[in-house]
């Protein structure tokens, strides 16, 4: 068995060189493939990151008429914390929500000369409120119109998160599909380029394959050694693009971070986690394509 | 050692290869198969190492009903029939010592049963002195003998010979008949396909003529008369 299993690797390693270009443009095909795949992954990971930071700055600010009575912000808040869709609602007193309103517009010398003209502190009890999902926001800003404390309420604000996220979506949504497609169409490249280097293979050995035959080689043997190659220029693709991965997914986090100002988006670190899964079950996968392929070429053209 | 009953072998769509061939060839008996070009000589000499099956009959090796052998039997039966050609099949990337020991190779032998093997069976055609040579630095004769070292490397009982003076010239076609010989005076069994004259009336052992797929005369010691 053993002496069997060397022999066929060293036949498998001897088809691997004797078709040495043939080989590496077969590898050359199985690594785009893989690297299309995984551009598609990294994309993924960043679009959920971008749409979960974008998710997680959507707040609506209720602003509440002066003359409010504290019970009907603490009913209000209730009522709001009691939503699903609510993640969390923060209260403002009125003096913090002016000191917050002064350091935002500080630079603005005609807001604060209004301000100053004031007797008073405008502002009344402020409430802000945060949804899970940019989905989320309509179903809370309904649940403002509550008439408990909805005629209490001076203004409303929020920004259009949704329509931001939904951009996010729009975009990603075409690049995934555009990625699929080449991801589909390297595939059906690489399968076509597999059963093609196996067809050479066999012709190149035929005079060795009749005389295996003809000196008693079992159907396995003769067989056995392009199976074998196959896989380990799948074993082969998926190494190369695994130390490949590192040092871009280091340069696209570096860039990511840039892009989502200074904030890091964690690509090496999903990978790092996920790394065994997501590259063990590229090779499985990947084998069973390249395997498959050679099986089919060899009903084809084999006759063992 | 072989028996053919009644063994037809009818290639699409209607070419006789082989009708009613009905023989029996004793353990260690040297026969020759003789009959001019496309009569069915090659074609039984497939039959018995099932490159071909036949048509309708019966073909037994050493008490082995080969009719309806089954493919993954096939290297089984190939490797207790040793078979010789024409044309030697050798691989001409493969040193004379390579080309035989991958007869062993290919059917899963130890290492050391093929270092313990391959020298002896190339004593035996003489050709131990070559063994790193490769085919294109040999004679034709000597390229035939390193066939007949491969097809012995698993000592078989059947040594079948598909023309294998085709290719040689006379003094080297003598040589591999007296190679044959005595391999089957060590109690091999060899089946001879051939239409050389020269070497059948050299041999004087059973011939069998077959002429249009049928055989046509089988004498014990006889002579080539066609």
């Amino acid at each position: 068995m053993f002496v069997s299993s060397y022999r066929i690797t060293k036949f498998a390693l001897q088809n691997f060189w004797r078709n040495f270009w043939l080989s590496i443009i077969t590898l050359s095909m199985l690594v785009l493939t893989l690297v299309t795949i995984n551009i598609l992954l990294v994309l993924n990971f960043v679009t959920n990151q971008a749409i979960q930071t974008v998710e997680e700055r959507i707040e609506v600010s209720v602003y509440f008429d002066k003359e409010v009575e504290q019970s009907t912000v603490d009913s209000a808040v209730e009522y709001l914390r009691g939503i699903s869709q609510v993640r969390d609602v923060v209260v403002v007193d009125p003096e913090k929500a002016l000191e917050n309103f002064s350091k935002n517009h500080k630079d603005d010398e005609s807001i604060m000369a209004s301000l100053e003209e004031l007797d008073s502190n405008p502002f009344g009890p402020t409430l802000i409120v945060k949804s899970y999902t940019a989905e989320d926001f309509d179903i809370i800003l309904d649940a403002l119109e509550n008439p408990e404390f909805s005629d209490f309420i001076r203004e409303k604000d929020f920004s259009d998160y949704q329509a931001i996220v939904s951009r996010i979506k729009d975009t990603t949504d075409n690049i995934r599909f555009f990625g699929m497609v080449m991801s589909a169409v390297f595939l059906l490249i690489a399968v076509l380029i597999v059963f093609n280097t196996v067809r050479i293979g066999i012709f190149i050995h035929k005079e060795e394959i009749g005389i295996m035959k003809l000196v008693g080689a079992t159907n396995w043997f003769v067989k056995a050694p392009f199976i074998l190659e196959m896989i380990i220029l799948s074993f082969v693709a998926v190494g190369i693009v695994v130390l490949v991965s590192y040092p871009v997914l280091a340069i696209l986090e570096s860039k990511f971070a840039l892009f989502f100002g200074g904030v890091q988006v964690g690509l090496i670190n999903y990978f790092e986690i996920n790394g065994l899964n997501i590259f063990g079950t590229q090779l499985m996968v990947l084998i069973a394509i390249t395997v498959i392929s050679t099986l089919l070429a060899m009903r084809r053209y084999l006759k063992v | 050692m072989i028996r053919l009953k009644n063994v037809a072998k009818i290639y699409p769509p209607n070419i006789v290869g082989l009708e009613g061939v009905s023989l029996h060839i004793q353990p260690g008996e040297f026969v020759s198969v003789v009959g001019q070009s496309g009569t069915g000589k090659s074609t039984l000499a497939k039959l018995l190492f099932a490159e071909e099956r036949p048509s309708r009959g019966c073909i037994e090796i050493g008490g082995w009903d080969i009719s309806r052998i089954k493919e993954k039997d096939i290297p089984i039966l190939r490797r207790q029939i040793g078979v010789v050609f024409q044309d030697f099949k050798l691989l001409p990337k493969k040193t004379v010592y390579e080309n035989v020991a991958f007869a062993l190779q290919v059917a899963g032998e130890r290492p050391r049963r093929i270092r313990d093997v391959v020298p002896r069976v190339l004593k035996i055609v003489n050709l131990d002195q070559k063994a790193g040579r490769y085919p294109t630095q040999l004679s034709g004769g000597e390229q035939q003998r390193v066939a007949i070292a491969r097809s012995l490397v698993h000592q078989p009982k059947v040594l079948v010979a598909d023309e294998p003076t085709g290719n040689l010239d006379a003094i080297n076609a003598r040589d591999i008949i007296d190679l044959l010989q005595r391999i089957n005076e060590f109690g091999t069994t060899v089946l001879l396909v051939t239409h050389n004259r020269e070497v059948v009336n050299r041999v004087k052992k059973r011939v069998i003529t077959i002429d249009d797929g049928v055989i046509v005369s089988d004498i014990e010691q006889g002579r080539y008369k066609i």
